[in-house]
């Protein structure tokens, strides 16, 4: 069909191109660059993005517009090059726009440039600038009878400005005024005659001012031109800056000139003092904030609270605001202007007079006296802790629901209330039951009050239960809940047998029980003191508890047979059981005092009084402490430790270092898990994350012999085995079999050359060691492979078990001497370990060590002492505990310099603030301190 | 009493004037013919205290200078103060030839050794450092840091490190046995000061009181109270015949106590603000006192 049609069609003029064509000339035109640019210039053509020749224009170029599409010249558009401004100063010349445009530029500008014009030159000063000018440059280019440039007053202004002209048109001379003389001369006589007035009675201007009304206009001349006659030549410009506040031509002192001489004195009177008065202040006072005086802070220095002053003495000097308004006399009436300076004085308001007398007092109202006993603490009541107290002791009696299906719902919906609400919904329903037969449940001894009181109290241990929920529960917590033992005992002597009665009784109290949870039940002493004496039953059950406890060693679930009564349930008497081995197991550790019954009261405490007890016990327990140990601790007190000065010191204060040729400073002993399992050197290394020269260490290793690798093995290393095989590793107690004799020395020299500034008189010896152990090394590989012990020690059958063994009695000792130890690996290897700070193995450990057990190590013999005498390690201890310690350190800051001292009651109230369970070394450290000062206070 | 009197130096001959704001530390050189003092202006400042003359001022820190030594030659200073640097100056160039890094945070005091080569400096930082003068390292050759709390003084004796502590404590670190001895006293030691004889060291505590202790036993030989020392820093010490204990008090008051039977002997008002530092001549019955108010005094008997 559409054949046949296209037949009838007649084309006319050129048809579109086709695609393709245009496709391929663009792909030509993509080609083409490359080729183009082998081409000499004259044949290389400019095509646009559709790949046809630029044409430029018939008559600007056609198709070949500058230099070959270039700018205008060969060189196209370069780049000004660099000239020194230093040697050819004169050739420096300003850049303008016009340096940068061409001849086309500028017709597309149009040829306008921003030029003076003189038509607008009202006084002719700048043709008058531009004809001297000329003048000039006319001179120097003719020769003239006078050298050098002709003065200004010969060469005058040829021009003269358009007003000038038409003035000069009009009649005007240069030199002459624009007035009408005859004003003139009236006013110059009327001021004549006023100053004469003035000076007669200065004070009184009175009738001055109505005059200077009646001749106000005159004073202004009129610029008629009209009539124009001889006078003085008028100035032709005053400098005079604008210096009031006055609208633009306003003058105060238009009609009273006189007042003006005598403001200005006045103004420059006070401004005098004025300027001196703030001179003062901002020399001596500082500005808004107190600095110190005298000098600034830089501006990049943050403004700390160091930098304020803290000696802010009692001289401040008050910055005086003088006021430099004029009194405007003149516009208002003079008459009350002295009656205005006197207000002035004493600092009323304008038209205002200070009372003499007057009834209001400034209210001050002093804050409420403090009690002096006491004690910012609050306590939070606990009714509902009270009341589940009391169900808890004892619970109701099981009833049966009464038959009315609706009186048992509206019993239940009332417990539930009542539980959740409190008392105050009871007493509302007790209200209503007086009125309504419906809730006389609630009078005891009505039906159904027994099933009340009994869903009252399922109701509310639900509640609670729901609750607690929302307290923290720690893992301790948790663990006492489930009736775990807690974790510090469990190295205690525990026998198996007591783990297993207890876990029947956890299972009977998880089944016991459908309603209440073992969280619930509560029903502890809350005395903290003794154990059960308030209840004298419990005592009784408990002594018993014990008696069966130390004698028979086996019970299962021996409680419930004589003395439980039948009020317990089983989930009460699982409960009771936690408490009573608890406190019989504190008193087996034999702290009787506060910790036998913690565990108990720490549990209700944590289960129930949420709110009061994290408020107050911190502080109680602070403050017991530090009586107990301020009675103990006599100041002053001495105490001895080893330190370790370095030897460079030593050396710089010219003494002998008492430790040299000593072993370095031992690490202090590392946790249990760390001392045994030695990690291999390579995951060590791999450890680190900075690693500083883990290629290093392995270098020191492999140089100081193999003792590094022989020291990784350990009795308990067979869970641990080394997954590399090429991680040798050897037993302890084989080298030693081999170099028992002469390791000690060897031992003692190597360490200062492994870790320390190498000890100068020894290296020499010390490299002759390393070499013979390197030799001993060989000897040993070869050895162990004749034994076959290549393969990881796990596989060793005696020695590697007995290492441990065997190493325990040689530390013990070589610790009799100070030179011969560390013949066991645990030193070695933490030494190697000890050099890489920062690895995040080492640092996450650190923290979890506390103060006080530092100190308690200290304390112990020098040698034997790990921690003794390494300040690297102590220095890493304090940063990770810095954290910590962040609060104290604020603390401490307010005490310990003169630039940020505060008062030290201020820090005592901080203190209370902050204190929180971890900062328990801390208490130590200031316990002392701070009750003695609260004492003192 | 009158005995005494005569040879305290509670007579005010000269007032050094100079320091814009407060003076922290005012400290005779080895010979006592002239001192040093620094400042909250940022300056050290070199004076003939006995002539009453300005002869130099040091600038160069950043911030506030808390103390100043001079070598036992005089050829060398070095201070410290707010900026965490010690400042190793050259006396006479007043230029500085090393500054020591190391400490975190502001330094307190610091001292030299006897043979000059080394710079002790005691921080807020918890730490005491050593510094090698002869070395061209900034760094600390040792870093003492068993301080649980801001050092706030440090003294060197031939052999011994001797720094007095926040935290109750004045530890003496003897280099030659190689130990530490911990003397707790109980309350935050301010500073501390040695005796002439180097026998005993007096430590001023912030519960304004002043206690003597028999360095060798560790022994409370006194006490000295009177004054008021609660939150500032300031300095004590003893005379130069070790009769008496000198020490200047919160109030711009200076008291001056019988070594032996702690009575106040003398106390006159000296300054119109706090008393930062006391310096007693090493030979002579001279002292200087500086003060908040930004002066420096010299007593005479």
């Amino acid at each position: 069909m559409a054949d046949v049609d296209e037949e009838d069609y007649v084309y006319f003029g050129t048809p579109i191109e086709r695609e393709e064509e245009i496709s391929s000339r663009k792909r030509k035109a993509i080609a083409e660059p490359g080729t183009l640019r082998s081409l000499p210039p004259w044949k290389q053509e400019v095509t646009d993005e559709e790949g046809r020749r630029r044409f430029h224009g018939a008559f600007t170029g056609g198709y070949s517009a500058g230099y070959y599409n270039t700018v205008g010249s060969k060189e196209g558009w370069t780049p000004q090059t660099f000239t020194s401004s230093r040697k050819n100063r004169a050739e420096v010349k300003k850049q303008n726009i016009y340096s940068f445009l061409d001849e086309d530029d500028l017709k597309d500008i149009g040829g306008n440039t921003l030029e003076t014009s003189m038509q607008y030159d009202t006084f002719g000063f700048t043709a008058a600038e531009f004809a001297r000018k000329k003048a000039e440059e006319e001179q120097k280019k003719r020769p003239s009878a006078i050298p050098g440039p002709a003065p200004d007053e010969i060469v005058l202004p040829a021009s003269s400005s358009i007003g000038m002209r038409l003035l000069m048109k009009m009649g005007w001379r240069q030199g002459h005024s624009i007035k009408d003389s005859n004003a003139e001369s009236l006013s110059e006589i009327r001021r004549e005659a006023r100053k004469a007035f003035m000076a007669l009675s200065s004070n009184n201007a009175e009738p001055d001012i109505s005059e200077k009304d009646a001749d106000g206009t005159d004073e202004f001349p009129d610029m008629s031109i009209d009539v124009l006659r001889n006078s003085e030549n008028t100035p032709v410009y005053v400098l005079n800056p604008k210096q009031d506040m006055y609208g633009l031509g306003y003058d105060p002192f238009k009609h009273a000139p006189e007042f003006r001489d005598s403001k200005r004195l006045r103004e420059s009177k006070s401004r005098e003092t004025k300027r001196s008065k703030v001179h003062m202040g901002n020399l001596l006072s500082s500005n808004s904030k107190k600095y110190a005086p005298g000098f600034g802070i830089g501006a990049l220095e943050e403004l700390d609270a160091e930098d304020e002053d803290i000696y802010a003495s009692g001289f401040d000097y008050e910055q005086t605001e003088v006021e430099l308004e004029p009194s405007k006399a003149v516009s208002s009436s003079s008459g009350d202007r002295m009656l205005q300076l006197e207000h002035k004085k004493r600092g009323s308001l304008l038209g205002f007079k200070l009372a003499s007398d007057s009834d209001y007092k400034l209210e001050r109202f002093y804050p409420p006296a403090i009690p002096s006993n006491f004690r910012p603490i609050h306590k939070f009541g606990a009714p509902l802790d009270q009341t589940l107290k009391n169900y808890n002791s004892v619970p109701p009696p099981d009833a049966p629901p009464p038959e009315d299906t609706n009186l048992r719902l509206l019993i239940e919906g009332s417990a539930a209330m009542v539980a959740r609400c409190g008392k105050s919904i009871e007493d509302l329903y007790m209200e209503k039951s007086k009125t309504n037969p419906l809730f006389l449940f609630l009078k005891s001894g009505a039906e159904g009050y027994d099933y009340y009181v009994r869903k009252l109290w399922e109701n509310k241990q639900k509640f609670v239960d729901n609750l607690k929920p929302a307290e923290k529960l720690t893992a301790e917590n948790r663990g006492r809940i489930l009736g775990e033992r807690p974790l510090a005992s469990t190295t205690s002597r525990v026998n198996d047998v007591s783990v297993k009665a207890r876990e029947v009784i956890n299972t009977q109290s998880s089944h016991g029980d459908t309603v209440t949870k073992p969280i619930s039940l509560a029903d502890l002493p809350d005395s903290a003191i003794k154990q059960f004496k308030h209840d004298p039953a419990k005592q009784e059950r408990f002594e018993l508890f014990l008696k069966e406890k130390y004698q028979g060693g086996l019970r299962a679930s021996g409680t419930r047979s004589s003395t439980s009564t039948s009020t317990m349930s089983e989930a009460d008497r699982a409960r009771e059981r936690l408490d009573f081995e608890a406190a019989a197991e504190a008193i087996e550790k034999g702290k009787q005092t506060i910790q036998i019954s913690a565990p108990s009261t720490d549990h209700t405490k944590d289960l129930l009084g949420f709110g009061e007890d994290r408020f107050v016990s911190s502080t109680l327990i602070e403050n017991s402490e530090t009586k107990l140990e301020e009675t103990n601790v006599v100041y002053p007190k001495r105490e001895q430790f080893e330190w370790r000065p370095s030897p460079i010191l030593c050396k710089r204060f010219d003494l002998i270092d008492p430790y040299m040729g000593k072993p370095p400073p031992v690490p202090r002993a590392r946790s249990k898990m760390d001392s045994l399992i030695f990690l291999p050197e390579i995951f060590k290394s791999s450890n680190k994350e900075d690693a500083k020269s883990p290629i290093g260490n392995s270098l020191e290793a492999s140089k100081s012999g193999l003792k590094e690798a022989e020291a990784e093995p350990s009795a308990s290393e067979a869970d641990v085995a080394p997954t590399s095989p090429k991680n040798v590793e050897r037993p302890v107690d084989l080298y030693k079999a081999i170099f028992s004799d002469d390791s000690d020395d060897d031992e003692a020299d190597a360490g200062p050359a492994l870790n320390q500034a190498p000890n100068p008189v020894k290296s020499s010896e010390g490299a002759n060691k390393t070499l013979n152990r390197l030799v001993a090394g060989d000897f040993l590989e070869s050895l162990g492979k004749e034994l076959g012990l290549e393969v990881p020690p796990d596989s060793i059958p005696g020695p590697s078990l007995n290492a441990n063994t065997v190493s325990l009695p040689e530390e013990q000792k070589s610790c009799k001497g100070g030179d011969d130890r560390d013949d066991t690996p645990f030193p070695k290897v933490k030494e190697t370990k000890s050099k890489d700070y920062g690895s995040t193995v080492d640092s996450s450990r650190e923290k979890k060590r506390s103060h006080s057990k530092h100190h308690r190590r200290r304390s112990r013999t020098p040698d034997l002492d790990p921690d003794s005498g390494s300040d690297s390690d102590s220095h890493r201890r304090h940063r990770s505990r810095s954290k910590k310690r962040r609060d104290r350190r604020d603390r401490s800051r307010s005490r310990d310099s003169e630039s940020s001292d505060e008062a030290y009651m201020n820090r005592k109230e901080r203190r209370k603030k902050h204190h929180s369970r971890h900062h328990e070394h801390k208490k130590k450290d200031y316990g002392d301190k701070y009750s003695d000062k609260k004492r003192r206070s | 009493m009158a005995s005494s009197g005569w040879e305290l130096a509670v007579n005010e001959s000269g007032v050094l004037k100079g320091h814009e704001g407060a003076v922290l530390a005012v400290r005779f050189n080895g010979d006592g013919n002239y001192c040093l003092t620094c400042g909250k202006d940022r300056t050290l400042r070199l004076w003939n205290p006995h002539r009453g003359i300005h002869i130099k001022t040091y600038k160069s820190h950043g911030r506030e200078v808390r103390d100043v030594h001079v070598t036992t030659d005089n050829a060398k200073l070095v201070s410290c103060g707010g900026d965490r640097q010690l400042f190793y100056w050259d006396v006479s160039s007043g230029r500085v030839i090393r500054k020591f890094r190391g400490h975190d945070s502001e330094v307190n005091s610091v001292k030299f050794n006897e043979y000059n080569a080394v710079v002790v400096s005691a921080g807020y930082d918890r730490s005491v450092r050593a510094f090698d003068c002869r070395s061209q390292s900034t760094e600390p050759i040792q870093i003492i840091d068993t301080f649980q709390d801001s050092v706030m003084s440090v003294h060197l004796t031939k052999t011994e490190i001797i720094a007095g502590c926040v935290d109750g404590t004045v530890r003496t670190f003897d280099i030659r046995m190689g130990r530490e001895l911990v003397d707790q006293l109980g309350h935050p030691v301010n500073c501390i000061s040695l005796s002439n004889d180097a026998n005993c060291v007096l430590a001023s505590c912030l519960d304004s009181t002043l206690r003597l202790l028999d360095r060798s036993t560790g022994e409370l030989l006194q006490e000295y109270k009177g004054h008021k020392c609660k939150s500032y820093k300031m300095d004590c010490c003893l005379t130069n015949t070790d009769a008496h204990v000198v020490s200047g008090s919160e109030d711009g008051f200076i008291y001056f106590w019988d070594l032996v039977d702690a009575s106040i002997v003398s106390s006159f008002r000296a300054h119109s603000s706090v008393v930062t530092s006391v310096s007693y001549h090493p030979k002579d019955v001279c002292m200087l006192t500086s003060s908040v108010d930004g002066t420096i005094k010299v007593w005479r008997k």
